[in-house]
């Protein structure tokens, strides 16, 4: 009574699972099928594609050092005038429209450029395979491309790199190493470098609360873990509560109202944006304690209320003069000239002795202020 | 097998009918329990505040979802309203009324695209609505190459972060609104062709109601409580936000569904929806001052949204 039924469930389960392993194999048990003769089966095919994989495993790019660092791009090389293509993810917000923009203000001091081809994907994957089909269809020297989703375009640069198309990829990574150089800005050292001002500040000995952007977007979950990394090693400091928003100033502000109801003390805000970094400013103001030691970004609104409200804050860049970067080494690609396989581009950090050379009181919220750009580059309306 | 006793019609409709305040209230014990800080006056100001913008086009969707239609371009809209403010007001407050009433104007030209195409061509809303928001989301980036400009003058700003003790400003401009449009819906011709073109929108016909230019006014109400909400979110913000109102569009079907009113069209009411947008907005609250991460929001509300379809179907299976 005690142990037979649940003997019974037991082997029952088993065979159920044994059934579904079978059947997803198209194979059924009436069929008699030994089970090892599968597996066996199995094994061989595994090694058979992982020896495989190994021996057709292609170089993508030669190196010109041991530690793998310069990419060889002598097979590159290409008499101007050149063709650049690049395959933008998107311009649906602000960052992205100013990095956009840096890229054509690159383009337009090379007149070795004969002719700049520019797709947007308007943040489709699917979109944006097509738009590189197109763009090597029509014969570009370069591709310059900043992914909508990190393993989506695997096949677009693999393609391009097959057709001895050299690929820049910007801003957000590739899983495939089917490119010559990836140009970014490590979101790592960005949370980090936020939180180590933030321990500074609070001499190592306070209570904060993070405001990440959204739930397992990589950049969000780097900064995250540059961060959490400085928190970890510093007792001192505890970490009250960690929350997603969503890169949204509103919920920023209303998550933030809601903490400072909750905690009648917190030391200092670690924002990794300043979208939601300043709604939870304008929380805090508004419930009239103290600001805290906030952290944000090049953002003119963040830049702007930190001048006004004289707080505590530093400014992390999160460059949007990558762009610039990516075209100059698609220019280096077609002369021939070495490229690092990775490039961090470096972030600048604004602190209280020069915001004054960086905050603009003339120009929208919007706008980041780490910029390359000439005033008439600006966007304007 | 049809009921046939009176009395478990008769609770049946005082469950359909109340039921979901009952559950508000609970709700409003559970958090105290959980938190204490809930009950204060400050926390119930937040709540309050962050239920207006919300509240506000939640009315437009129930008019519009009571026709048997569906408003997807609310959030476009929001974010119009609010990026075109900051811009043209330039944080000026004698530009507040002009700029406010241009506005509005985009809300119900909004709105008049959406009942226009869904009536004259008998499209499915849910594709016209949701073309409209691509439309509006495309004109404010024209519009702004990208990157809002200018800001919102005081006078805006009160109306979106202003109030006394735990009442926010924008909180009594909802419940009026809330309370004209209970009426209308209860009181007046006008509200019960809403309810008779969503119960039979032939029969509706047929007796020689004006059923396109009815479902036609409630798109462009929906459309203007969009702008205005939109206003709100411009004040509560403070700055012209390209994304302002993002997940409003879902976040307020969701508040009239959980409310009572159905899908289907013809059943529920404004009221319902009062209290289903604040049962979601007290959600939000309790699950950060509880501490569980953000997300589990998202679990809690797709467990209330299910669970009061499922009920709201449980109860009308016989009707």
């Amino acid at each position: 009574m005690t142990h037979e039924p649940e003997k019974g469930g037991d082997t029952r389960v088993r065979n159920y699972i044994s059934e579904m392993f079978l059947s997803s194999l198209f194979i059924s048990r009436e069929r008699g099928v030994n089970m090892r003769k599968i597996l066996i089966v199995l094994m061989v095919g595994i090694l058979v594609l992982g020896v495989s994989s190994l021996v057709f495993a292609k170089d993508w790019v030669q190196y010109l050092d041991a530690d793998k660092k310069l990419v060889d791009t002598k097979m590159y090389f290409t008499p101007p005038p050149w063709k650049i293509g690049f395959s933008n993810a998107s311009i649906s917000n602000s960052w992205r429209v100013f990095f956009a923009k840096h890229v054509e203000y690159e383009v337009s001091k090379h007149p070795e450029i004969g002719e700049f081809l520019y797709t947007d994907a308007q943040d489709n994957p699917a979109k944006q395979l097509a738009d590189v089909e197109d763009l090597l269809a029509k014969g570009i020297n370069v591709l310059i491309i900043s992914p909508a989703t990190e393993a989506a375009l695997n096949p677009a640069v693999e393609k391009a790199m097959e057709k001895g198309v050299p690929v820049v990829v910007v801003d957000r990574k590739v899983t495939t190493d089917a490119y010559v150089t990836f140009v970014e800005s490590s979101n790592y050292e960005m949370g980090k470098v936020m939180a180590e001002w933030l321990v500074q500040k609070l001499n190592g000995k306070g209570k904060v609360v993070l405001l990440s952007g959204i739930a397992g977007a990589g950049p969000a979950e780097d900064r995250l873990k540059g961060a959490m990394d400085v928190f970890n090693a510093n007792p001192g400091i505890e970490v009250l509560e960690q929350q997603y928003c969503e890169w949204s100033p509103v919920l920023g502000k209303q998550v933030m109202a809601t903490m400072i109801q909750k905690y009648p003390q917190i030391d200092g805000v670690w924002a990794d944006s300043a979208l939601q970094g300043s709604g939870a400013i304008e929380a805090l103001q508004e419930a009239g304690r103290p600001i805290p030691p906030v952290t944000g970004e090049d953002m003119n609104r963040y830049l702007k209320m930190w001048k006004e409200m004289g707080f505590d804050g530093v400014a992390v860049s999160f460059p949007t003069w990558q762009g610039q970067v990516a075209v100059q080494k698609a220019i280096d690609i077609l002369n021939g000239i070495p490229v690092p396989r990775y490039v961090d581009v470096p972030r600048v950090i604004i602190t209280k002795d020069d915001l004054d050379k960086y905050v603009r009181m003339d120009l929208p919220d919007e706008f980041f202020m780490d910029s390359r750009l000439p005033e008439e580059w600006l966007p304007k309306r | 097998m049809k009921t046939v006793s009176v009395a478990p019609v008769a609770w049946r409709e005082f469950v359909r009918n109340y039921g979901i305040a009952v559950v508000l209230v609970v709700l409003f014990i559970a958090a105290g329990i959980i938190s204490p800080i809930f009950y204060r006056s400050a926390n119930i100001f937040n709540v309050l505040q962050q239920a207006s913008a919300l509240g506000i086009v939640s009315i437009g969707q129930t008019l519009v979802i009571l026709v048997g239609g569906i408003d997807l371009s609310i959030a476009s809209v929001m974010a119009t309203s609010c990026v075109f403010a900051a811009a043209l007001m330039k944080g000026q407050n004698h530009l507040v009324l002009p700029v406010a009433l241009f506005c509005l104007g985009i809300g119900a030209l909004a709105g008049f695209i959406n009942g226009v195409i869904v009536t004259r061509r008998n499209a499915p809303p849910f594709i016209v609505t949701l073309g409209t928001a691509l439309i509006f989301q495309g004109i404010r980036f024209v519009y702004t190459k990208g990157a809002p400009f200018g800001s919102i003058p005081p006078m805006v700003r009160f109306l979106g972060r202003g109030g006394m003790g735990f009442l926010p400003a924008s909180v009594i401009i909802f419940l009026l609104l809330a309370g004209i449009f209970a009426l209308i819906l209860r009181k007046t011709a006008y509200g019960r062709k809403i309810y008779a073109i969503g119960v039979n929108r032939r029969a509706s016909l047929l007796s020689g109601i004006g059923v396109p230019n009815i479902i036609l006014s409630t798109y462009i109400l929906s459309g203007l409580f969009s702008a205005f909400g939109g206003l709100v979110l411009a004040g509560y913000l403070g700055f012209g936000d390209n994304w302002a109102g993002r997940g409003y569009e879902l976040d307020s079907i969701a508040a009239v569904v959980v409310g009572g009113t159905s899908l289907a069209g013809g059943q529920g009411g404004v009221g319902g929806t009062v209290v289903g947008v604040l049962i979601m907005t007290i959600v939000f609250n309790m699950v950060l001052l509880a501490g569980l991460p953000y997300q589990f929001q998202q679990i809690v509300k797709g467990i209330i949204i299910a669970a009061s379809v499922a009920f709201y179907s449980y109860l009308g299976r016989e009707d």
